[in-house]
């Protein structure tokens, strides 16, 4: 628990991270995401709970323990690089590796191993003043991996980045991950890349966990409203629970303008949940009866916007109005009639 | 980067309430109670706070003793000393009535050229507004010196012309409540130029831009949108400089005191030189100045604060400046004629009388020589004035800015216990007039057994003491610009404190360290109010020696010695403007 003065920022947040693993902490500005990555780091002091580093104690408040930062053998890449313009990139990269009084050799065999790494070999001798935004993003992340910490932390490192460089930065991160085994916790309020690169998410809101998962898990399996809400894009359906099983499994949900859905229920339902979300990407349009399909209904296409990789269409249907994205190669015209279906499976009831 | 002596934040107070702001994001972890940090922090705060505090205490201790003032600790007590100040009631409207003028033209000489330079388009402005900063450089001393021999009643230049054009009587008589306000407004005053314009230069220009589209035309903008936008700016500066003015000292000293024209300042510094010292008025009188200052900078803080609303946003402009035409040569010659009375006159006379056997203005009595010179070199006295100037500049600059770097880096990136005290000790010597805090610590280090008063040593604690505020709020400037996470990611690399301090503060605060080190080189150099009470005959320094030779007629050295001060200053300054404009190509 991390509190300031009377307002407490995070709270009851508890998860743990295995060898080589790769968590992110997802969620929108104000959830505590940084907060909690920044008491790791032991930039913020937390009130109280624990927190432990390869099994010793890093922090705990029982114990009075508080580890200093450049004690805790951890190493984070910023927000803004935070690359020192004052040096050049090696001497930035060469900081961890000589602040630790390594010999002069392995420091300049392990520089170069991390420029490598990030293809900066040739900006060695470069001042890092004028370097390019994703050149700094490169140092930074070469001496974050420089001195073989035992964890790297990333602090919304993509952020700055343009949408371009970003999702290309994106792919070369999952690769180095992969090549360097290392373990790291890594924070963004952009869901997509959390998807993308993380073997587990931990998606946060309002101080506290909302949920953790693999990404796929999180995608198709939202516990909350508000992780159906922003990962990815969803339908809310408003209804009430028709019959409720004793643990997990298929249920039947009632919606406001009366259709019974067949859904899924990811957690023993207590019978007073009464949303279930369907994600945009499930929903099936079709200009006649489907055959064997589930949650069949007639729907009237409202309104069409051509995004490119996909359509949005905005459809009435009696419980209300639903959001559809089809492949392109899927037109229907507004104003057409469609049949709507969609998956057990994908109409997920959310806990109450 | 803007000298920062004359004000960039001219409000002492100011960095304080930046504190608020930065509570939201700027955190770091807790200090433990027996690291590097935790110690150093309260070694600073004891130190600072026993150089700012003991004089105080002493101050305050001789305003309330009524028994024998070389008694210690207090034998009898009361408020007699501060009663005893209605009988000096016209001593104080002296200094309301001089203080008044000067700061009524100290502002409309501010406004007028503040607007003139950030709102309209004149060639050569940028250079010029470095050129208004001059004056203030120059010191209100040696303005002083150089008026007087400008405007002398029938000796001076000025009514020397006029008596030569015909005009009867004289033009300018320098030695009354008009000549000392003259001088305090054009030497002192520089602080309201520097304060309207960046009132000016920080307003949004999309505010008149919108006035414009929405079709009022140029004299509606200004009257309707322009003006109330900069009025609490004007007022603010109004307010400081009135201040400033109450405390204002060397003009007051060097015009009134012959003519037995007393303000406060100088009543406080005869109440302690005369025969037998009156300690007790003396500090009564300081006291009651210092309250009074206290009470016109808290009422400015209320107005700036209430007038933050929307000029100040933080975000730096470039003002659309409005086209004036041929008008444009009408403002540049008011500019210039203000360089020409604050700059230009003054160094003309200043030279001209050092190269003079004997000072005068008629042209077939002048006999040159630089006798002046040699002897400001020969004279022992004088000269190991000069030197032991440099000396103390050099080693303040130097010691104190170390010393001042680690207190801007705990004030604003600690949380060590006590880092929020070190800032409002390290502020607070910018609150006390320093003519009162020279008393105050001339007293305190006269009752103190440490055989140091009379000694360079106290000057050097004494300007240490005095000059914090300026090199803290020179630091602060450059140390809020330095992303914080530059210094974390040291400490998450590994790197201890005192290490991070010397790898990553240090050198990306250099720019700010250049620009104090010349600052406090400068102020030191200049230094009267706190020097004219602690020199002694082994520890001399050039101000108050200027002021002495003025006062003992020999005017010939004492315009030599002005211009070897005014001269080390201007080269340090010529320093500072190249440093900084060296650094900000840098930072882009």
């Amino acid at each position: 628990m991390v509190r300031y003065g009377g307002v407490t920022a995070v709270a009851g947040v508890s998860f743990t991270v295995d060898r080589g693993e790769h968590v992110t902490l997802l969620g929108p500005s104000g959830c505590g995401k940084t907060t909690t990555l920044r008491a790791i780091a032991g930039l913020e002091e937390p009130s109280s709970g624990a927190i432990r580093i390869d099994g010793q104690t890093m922090y705990s408040s029982t114990d009075r323990r508080n580890i200093p930062s450049e004690k805790r053998g951890v190493s984070m890449v910023f927000q803004s690089y935070a690359v020192w313009p004052h040096m050049t990139v090696f001497d930035n990269v060469a900081y961890g590796l000589r602040v630790r009084k390594l010999p002069r050799a392995e420091v300049a065999a392990n520089v170069d191993r991390a420029l490598g790494l990030v293809q900066m070999r040739e900006f060695a001798s470069r001042p890092a003043s004028n370097l390019s935004g994703g050149q700094q993003q490169r140092v930074a992340l070469a001496r974050a991996v420089a001195f073989s910490p035992t964890v790297v932390l990333f602090d919304e490192p993509l952020s700055n980045l343009d949408a371009k460089l970003r999702a290309e930065m994106r792919v070369e991160l999952r690769e180095l991950q992969r090549r360097l085994d290392i373990t790291s916790v890594y924070v963004t309020h952009d869901q997509e890349e959390a998807l993308a690169i993380s073997d587990r998410v931990i998606v946060m809101y309002n101080g506290g966990i909302e949920q953790i998962g693999s990404p796929e898990a999180i995608y198709n399996r939202p516990k909350s409203r508000f992780v159906a809400d922003f990962v990815g894009s969803a339908n809310l359906i408003g209804g009430r629970l028709k019959s409720a099983p004793n643990g997990p499994g298929p249920v039947l949900f009632e919606t406001e303008g009366g259709v019974t859905l067949q859904a899924q229920a990811t957690h023993p339902p207590r019978g007073d949940e009464n949303w279930v979300a369907v994600r945009t990407a499930y929903i099936d349009l079709a200009a006649g009866s489907p055959n064997g399909a589930t949650n069949i209904a007639p729907g009237n296409i409202r309104q069409r916007l051509f995004h490119g990789d996909f359509i949005q269409y905005i459809v009435d249907w009696p419980a209300g109005q639903l959001i559809v994205r089809r492949p392109p190669t899927e037109m229907f015209e507004e104003g057409a009639t469609v049949a709507i279906s969609f998956a057990a499976e994908h109409c997920v009831l959310l806990e109450a | 980067m803007r000298p920062a002596e004359i004000a960039p934040h001219p409000d002492p107070l100011r960095a304080m309430r930046e504190r608020g702001n930065r509570a939201g994001s700027a955190r770091w972890l807790r200090v433990p109670p027996f690291s590097a940090q935790a110690i150093v922090t309260l070694l600073i705060l004891l130190v600072c706070g026993g150089l700012v505090v003991y004089p105080v205490v002493f101050l305050v201790e001789a305003a309330l003793n009524t028994g024998d003032p070389q008694e210690f600790p207090l034998q009898e007590w009361g408020l007699a000393n501060f009663a005893a100040l209605g009988e000096d009631w016209h001593i104080l409207a002296n200094t309301a009535l001089v203080a008044c003028m000067a700061t009524v033209m100290a502002v409309t000489f501010g406004f007028v050229v503040a607007w003139i330079l950030t709102r309209t388009r004149v060639p050569g402005g940028a250079r010029l507004e470095r050129l208004m900063e001059l004056p203030y450089y120059m010191t209100p001393l040696v303005g002083a010196l150089a008026w007087a021999i400008l405007a002398s009643p029938r000796t001076g230049a000025l009514n020397q012309v006029w008596h030569a054009v015909g005009g009867g009587g004289d033009l300018f008589d320098i030695y009354s409540p008009f000549g000392i306000a003259w001088v305090m407004a054009l030497f002192e005053g520089t602080v309201a130029f520097v304060m309207i314009s960046a009132a000016m230069k920080s307003m949004d220009p999309s505010l008149e831009e919108t006035s414009r589209v929405l079709g009022a035309g140029k004299l509606r903008t200004v009257i309707k949108i322009t003006l109330p936008l900069v009025m609490p700016g004007v007022l603010g500066a109004t307010i400081f400089v009135f201040a400033e003015m109450l405390g204002s000292f060397a003009a007051a000293y060097v015009l009134g005191i012959p003519g037995r024209y007393y303000v406060i300042t100088t009543a406080i510094w005869q109440a302690t030189t005369s025969y037998p010292p009156d300690f007790g008025r003396a500090a009564a009188m300081g006291i009651s100045l210092f309250a009074v200052m206290l009470v016109t900078l808290t009422i400015y803080r209320l107005i700036v604060r209430r007038g933050n609303y929307a000029t100040i946003t933080g975000k730096a402009f470039r003002p659309r400046a409005m086209e004036v035409g041929r008008a444009a040569w009408i403002l540049l010659a008011v500019c210039w004629a203000y360089i020409l009375v604050a700059v230009v006159l003054p160094m003309m006379a200043l030279l001209l009388t050092s190269f003079q056997r004997f000072a005068t203005v008629i042209v077939d009595q002048m006999q040159f020589t630089l006798a002046n010179y040699e002897n400001a070199v020969r004279f022992a006295a004088v000269r190991s004035a000069l030197v032991n100037s440099l000396v103390l500049g050099f080693g303040v600059a130097s010691i104190g800015v170390l010393v001042m770097t680690v207190l801007v880096w705990i004030i604003y990136r600690s949380r060590a216990p006590g880092h929020g005290l070190i800032e409002y000790v390290a502020m607070f010597p910018q609150a006390v007039p320093r003519l009162v805090f020279g008393l105050a610590l001339l007293w305190a280090w006269l009752n103190i057994p440490i055989p140091i008063y009379g000694t360079l040593w106290l000057l050097a604690l004494a300007y240490f003491t005095v000059l914090m505020p300026l090199g803290v709020r020179t630091l602060a400037g450059v140390m809020l610009q330095i992303d914080k996470s530059l210094e974390e990611c040291a400490r998450v690399c590994g790197a201890s404190w005192g290490y991070q301090l010397r790898t990553v503060t240090m050198p990306l605060l250099r720019p700010g360290i250049v620009a104090a080190w010349l600052l406090l080189f400068i102020a030191s150099v200049r230094e009267l109010g706190v020097s004219i009470f602690l020199v002694g005959p082994n520890a001399q320094v050039i101000a108050p020696s200027i002021a002495s030779a003025w006062l003992s007629s020999s005017t010939e050295l004492s315009t030599a010695l002005a211009i070897i001060q005014t001269s080390v200053v201007f080269i340090a300054l010529a320093i500072l403007f190249r440093a900084a404009r060296r650094f900000t190509g840098e930072l882009r």
